[in-house]
């Protein structure tokens, strides 16, 4: 680098030089050059900036050129400055306005400078001392053809048209001056004057066709700016062939480029590495803001103090006494100010603000509580979010107040029936109370009573007979109800006690179906007794088949999970499960088809019975799954869990709840459809029943309408133990309940 | 006027608001058809005193004023300001008897539920029960007789009244003893005709049963007699209406069931009674069949007076749960109206034999004119001409027999209410039997007298009943 700087260097003075030939060729031919000599001085001096493009394009090769060069030059400079100095000789000093500069070379820096003449202060040297005499201007002089004047001094005195003879005068003139002729009129004077030798020599050059002007050399020697030894082109404007490397890719190139994708494909690269480092790297939060948050709040400031707020506040802010007992009697904070005025003579008297602390805590609870985000706050109408129901008032009638309530003696009521006319209800209690009695006007008629508790009971759905099943400890029951018309006993005692019993089934059942003798019957004791097999426990559930022909019963405990369906007319009992996992809680018979759903704890399977096979599998996502029932329509399902939960299915649509409702505070015991109303209802151990209103379409498009209507309060919670099951009466709106209170009500429309 | 000012000058003139008001009545004690300025600040009590004032009554009646339909309770000008009347408005004020505050005379408990009652017998007070006896009681609260009707629970009970039934045989009219011939309806399927007599030594009671009644194949629900005691209906919850005579046949007029084996149990209980003494069983005169439902009552109309010396009354009411009131032609046996809503217990004003107060378990007893549609055969309109809201399930209504207006209500919360038909917010008064704990079942109401009977057996209450 010192070489190329020092190359640099001796390479502008080079040119620097060259520069200051050239100004001094072109001085004495144009005197407006005469300003760029100020300029040539500066640039050998200061002037670096225009000059540092250059050393891009040296040669390296022309090192020793330029060398020979500058001798080269400097001989020329020399010459040059001779050249001058004849030149100025030659010239005419007058025809200068300006006087000349002479370069010469300084004794003390040993560098060429300009210097200047001396200024001689003589008359001349001034153009405003000429002698003009008329000073009328240029204005057009036939104006003063008439006057006896030609002009104004510059005294304002008028110049008199100097005298002039006639033509003869003018010849005779000529022939004494010998300078008459050439001499020409002027016209500012009005007198002849002899031209001068300069104008002359300018005649005499038009007069020959030359250039007028004496200076203009038509043989100036050549300047060669950009020819000649050392002023060669350095710019391409050869014609020769582009060099190969310019258009074909480079090899050097290609092989960096190589190198590196290499080693990305060995991996020594990572091109996308992670930016972030395990290292936690602390940063300052406030240095940038969140742009698209409108800036924070400024904080509330506190209110300026007014006049009561003085040391000696004005006569009229000082309170008066009633005003004191008032401010005294209030709470703080009802208090409009949180002080009273008080007037001291003199600042110094002024007691310490006992309540300084306070306030500047409160202050800062203020400051500490403003809120310094602007929050955009949704404008979103709440009402609207609310799905939109029709009112319950628009769906009546649905049960809404208990018409009546009767009490069993003191034991739960676990299990209620309504008989298919609705005119009657069996209710039974866990000491072995089966109550009946009338729905509307809520007396017992007759009461049976059993050993063991009534886990179940239903009444046949048959309405050309009337009986009902009642199920105890390991047997199920059948009992005829009393009052009932002669023909309706003896179609219901043929088909519970046929005279002629059906041919036993080819495989013996575990399941024994017993009546007593004829002449053993009564009112009081069943007329068919299934005895199930030994330590199944109690029946929990029943379910008849649409039709009253089949019977289906869950019990606790037993083998083939409890289940077991009873058909009345061939007095047969079958198990339709070998094995199943999980314990059955509820079973039910689809209204319309061959289906039997069977719902263990979790999960709700559906059996095509005929088929003999599983159709599919429902998940409620219920932790224990209490009871279900089905739709009159049979395409809808709800199920209630003891986790509280009621799932909604659509049986043609999927195996996950439709609608899930939690209504219930408590575990649900019992839920079921209305038979014709477009009701459901269910009960919980929270000792509520809710009614809903469940609307279900047709056509496939529309969801089924669920909305809550009522919730009946009215049973007690005992042993946390709330109603335990409902029914609905199959022709009104009207409701059943047995709760573990003992007591069983009728809720009326 | 004068009397306003009388009054007014009684009041003092403290204070100056005044309400013109007309006053309308339809008791016996009209005022002459002009404008009054009362003072607002009136109650009743000044009110009843202007009336007894004006009229100059020797015996102070008090009196009761109905405004727009609402008894009137407080004083005028909080009346005026609750529903919104202007000083300037004239009001129609009628007034009405005051009915004296209910009084518990006695109370004649029972073994079981009281299902039915009957004050028609004077001096007595017949009771149905659920233990399917009929008792009779006098007023000194003595058990005079006590038979057993039926096996399973009585539903209803009435009497038919000796002296209109001279054709019933039996019926015999001592000086002593008096025969009353009672039709009870049971849950044993029968209706049925039992002789009562009632000896003035009660030990000298005795009673037969006369005829049974067969027709139904479910509780017979109700029986009632028309007011010449000629005609019987009844009503089943098998949704059959039946109207029979209440002539006593000689013989069976119901064959015996054609027997298969299954009846031979209650054949030979059959046979082992006395023939002679067997109750003869009859046949209906006529079989109504239109309800659906269960049928909780079937009434006759009443007739006017110069009917009665027809035969058939012509015109029966029946309702029933299938949410129906019908409207029936006894002449040809059809039914005329429908009235949709579900009804329990119904009754007929005597006066105006067209108007139907029926209950329902919507907790509603409401009144229906069944002449207002007569132009359209078919089903009525359901608009009621008044409703009569109840806390709870109202079971029965009875209304006066001497008062269009008045009717009494019982319902399961064990309160009976005493309406006015022209008040239909609120009860004109109510007390509450057995302390308002236990259900009503029936009512009767005779001469100022209300047996009330329910869960808790029998009390007797006096309700004036004012003249109309």
């Amino acid at each position: 680098m010192a070489n190329g700087l020092g190359r640099k260097s001796v390479k502008r003075k080079q040119v620097d030089e060259e520069h200051e030939t050239f100004e001094q060729d072109l001085g004495p031919n144009g005197t407006l050059e005469m300003l760029s000599d100020e300029e040539n001085e500066g640039d050998v001096s200061s002037d670096d900036g225009q000059l540092d493009e250059f050393p891009e394009i040296v040669n390296e090769s022309d090192s020793d050129e330029s060398d020979e060069e500058e001798e080269e030059d400097g001989e020329e400079e020399d010459g040059g400055d001779e050249e001058y100095e004849s030149d100025g000789a030659e010239s005419d000093d007058s025809l200068h306005v300006f006087p000349k500069s002479k370069t010469v070379i300084s004794d003390i820096t040993k560098q060429p400078k300009v210097v200047y003449p001396e200024i001689e202060p003589e008359y001349d040297s001034d153009s405003s001392t000429e002698d003009a005499p008329n000073r009328v201007g240029n204005v057009p002089m036939h104006w003063y053809d008439d006057l006896p004047h030609i002009g104004y001094s510059i005294d304002g005195q008028k110049i008199l048209r100097p005298a002039r003879g006639d033509e003869l005068d003018k010849f005779l003139a000529t022939v004494d001056d010998s300078s008459a002729w050439t001499s020409a009129f002027d016209k500012n004077a009005q007198a002849d004057k002899p031209l001068t030798a300069e104008e002359l020599d300018i005649i005499r050059r038009l007069y020959a066709g030359e250039n007028p002007d004496a200076d203009y050399d038509p043989y100036e020697p050549t300047t060669e700016w950009f020819t000649g030894k050392g002023k060669e082109e350095v710019m391409p404007l050869s014609g020769a062939l582009q060099p190969k490397r310019r258009w074909v890719p480079s090899k050097w190139e290609k092989q960096k480029v190589m190198k590196i994708v290499r080693a990305i494909r060995q991996g020594r690269i990572l091109p996308s590495k992670p930016k972030s480092t395990s290292k936690f790297e602390p940063y300052a939060i406030w240095s940038e803001r969140p742009s698209d948050y409108p800036p924070p709040l400024p904080a509330p400031k506190p209110r300026l103090p007014t006049n009561a707020e003085s040391y000696n506040p004005p006569e009229e802010y000082l309170p008066t006494e009633e005003e004191r007992k008032t401010w005294e009697a209030q709470d703080p904070e009802d208090r409009e100010r949180d002080f009273l005025p008080e007037k001291y003579s003199s600042l110094r008297l002024v007691p310490a603000y006992d309540q300084f602390v306070k306030e500047r805590f409160n202050r800062q609870l203020d400051l500490y509580l403003a809120p310094r985000v602007q929050r955009v706050k949704l404008n979103i109408d709440p009402e609207s979010l609310i799905p939109k129901l029709p009112s319950p008032s628009s769906l009546k009638p649905f049960p809404n107040y208990k018409s009546l309530q009767l009490h069993h003696p003191d034991s739960r009521v676990r299990c209620i029936s309504v008989s298919p006319d609705g005119s009657w209800v069996v209710s039974g209690d866990e000491d072995g109370n089966v109550s009946l009695w009338e729905i509307i006007v809520g007396r017992e008629i007759k009461r049976w009573k059993f050993k063991g508790k009534i886990g179940a009971l239903a009444w046949c759905p048959r309405t050309d007979i009337s009986y009902f099943a009642v199920g105890i400890e390991d047997t199920i029951q059948f009992i005829i109800p009393p009052h009932i018309d002669n023909s309706v006993l003896s179609l219901t005692q043929n088909v519970l006690a046929p005279s002629t019993l059906p041919p036993a089934p080819a495989s013996p059942s575990p399941v024994k179906w017993t009546t007593p003798p004829s002449n053993a019957w009564s009112l009081d004791t069943p007329i068919l007794t299934i005895d199930l097999p030994a330590s199944s426990g109690t029946p929990t559930h029943f379910c008849w088949h649409r039709k009253g022909d089949y019977l289906s019963s869950v019990c606790t405990g037993g083998v083939h999970g409890g289940v077991w369906i009873h058909q009345m007319t061939r007095r047969h009992s079958q198990a339709p499960f070998k094995k199943i996992k999980g314990s059955v809680q509820t079973v039910l018979f689809h209204p319309l088809k061959p289906h039997f759903f069977v719902a263990t704890q979790q999960y709700v399977r559906i059996y095509n019975l005929s088929e003999q096979k599983l159709i599919k599998t429902l998940i409620p996502g219920i932790k224990w799954i209490s009871s279900m029932d089905i739709h009159p329509s049979g395409d809808h399902l709800i199920v209630g869990g003891y986790d509280r939960k009621l799932c909604w299915f659509d049986l043609e649509l999927s195996e996950k709840p439709y609608k899930v409702l939690r209504y219930h505070s408590r575990a649900i015991r019992s839920l079921q459809f209305h038979p014709t109303y477009p009701l459901f209802a269910s009960s919980s151990d929270d000792g509520s029943i809710q009614i809903f209103h469940s609307r279900v379409y047709n056509d496939l498009l529309t969801d089924p309408l669920i909305v809550p209507l009522k919730i009946l309060r009215g049973h007690h919670v005992v042993d946390g133990l709330g109603v335990l099951q409902i029914r609905w009466c199959n022709k009104h709106p009207w409701l059943v309940s047995a709760s573990a209170d003992s007591s069983v009500a009728v809720w009326c429309s | 006027m004068a009397s306003t000012s009388t009054a007014n000058a009684s009041n003092g003139n403290d204070d100056t608001i005044s309400q013109p008001v007309v006053f309308m009545t339809e008791t016996q004690y009209p005022l002459p058809s002009q404008k009054f300025m009362i003072p607002t600040s009136w109650r009743r009590y000044q009110l009843s005193q202007l009336i007894n004032k004006a009229l100059s009554l020797e015996k102070p009646v008090p009196f009761d004023f109905l405004v727009r339909g609402e008894l009137l309770h407080t004083t005028l000008s909080e009346w005026c300001k609750e529903n919104g009347v202007g000083e300037e408005e004239t009001l129609e004020i009628e007034y009405i008897e005051s009915v004296m505050p209910p009084q518990k005379m006695s109370d004649f408990p029972h073994e079981d539920w009281v299902s039915a009652i009957s004050c028609q017998v004077p001096g007595y007070f017949l009771t149905a029960s659920y233990d399917g006896q009929i008792r009779a009681f006098d007023y000194s609260k003595y058990l005079c007789a006590s038979v057993t009707a039926h096996a399973a629970p009585i539903t209803s009970l009435c009497v038919l009244l000796p002296e209109e039934s001279t054709n019933v045989m039996d019926t015999t009219t001592d000086s002593t003893n008096t025969s009353y011939t009672i039709a009870t309806a049971s849950q044993d399927l029968t209706a049925q005709l039992t002789q009562l007599t009632l000896g003035t030594p009660p030990s000298l009671s005795t009673s037969k049963v006369l005829a049974t009644l067969h027709l139904h194949t479910s509780t017979v629900s109700s029986v009632s007699a028309d007011a010449s005691s000629k005609h019987l209906l009844t009503a089943s919850w098998d949704g059959l209406i039946g109207l029979w005579d209440t002539f006593v046949p000689s013989e069976d007029e119901v064959p015996e069931p054609t027997l298969n084996e299954r009846d031979r149990k209650k054949r030979r209980k059959l046979d082992s009674e006395n023939d002679k003494q067997r109750p003869r069983k009859k046949a209906p005169l006529k079989v109504l069949k239109s309800h659906t439902g269960r049928v909780s009552k079937a009434i006759f109309a009443p007739t006017p007076l110069e009917r009665t010396t027809n035969t058939k009354s012509g015109k029966a009411y029946s309702c029933g749960f299938d949410s129906t009131v019908r409207v029936w032609d006894l002449d040809h046996g059809v039914c005329e109206h429908t009235i949709v809503k579900a009804f329990l217990n119904m009754t007929v004003i005597p006066q105006t034999p067209t108007s139907i107060l029926a209950l329902s378990t919507d907790r509603t007893m409401s009144l229906y004119d069944v002449r207002s549609p007569t132009s359209t055969f078919g089903s009525l309109s359901s608009s009621a001409v008044a409703t009569f809201v109840h806390p709870a399930t109202p079971s029965c209504v009875v209304a006066s027999e001497v008062n269009a207006h008045q009717l009494v209500s019982g319902a399961y919360d064990g309160v009976v209410r005493v309406w006015d038909v022209r008040s239909t917010k609120g009860a004109i008064s109510s007390f509450k039997s057995w302390e308002g704990k236990k259900k009503i079942m029936s009512m009767d109401w005779k001469k100022g007298v209300v047996g009330v009977g329910g869960e808790g057996g029998l009390e007797v209450w006096r309700v004036g009943e004012e003249r109309a």
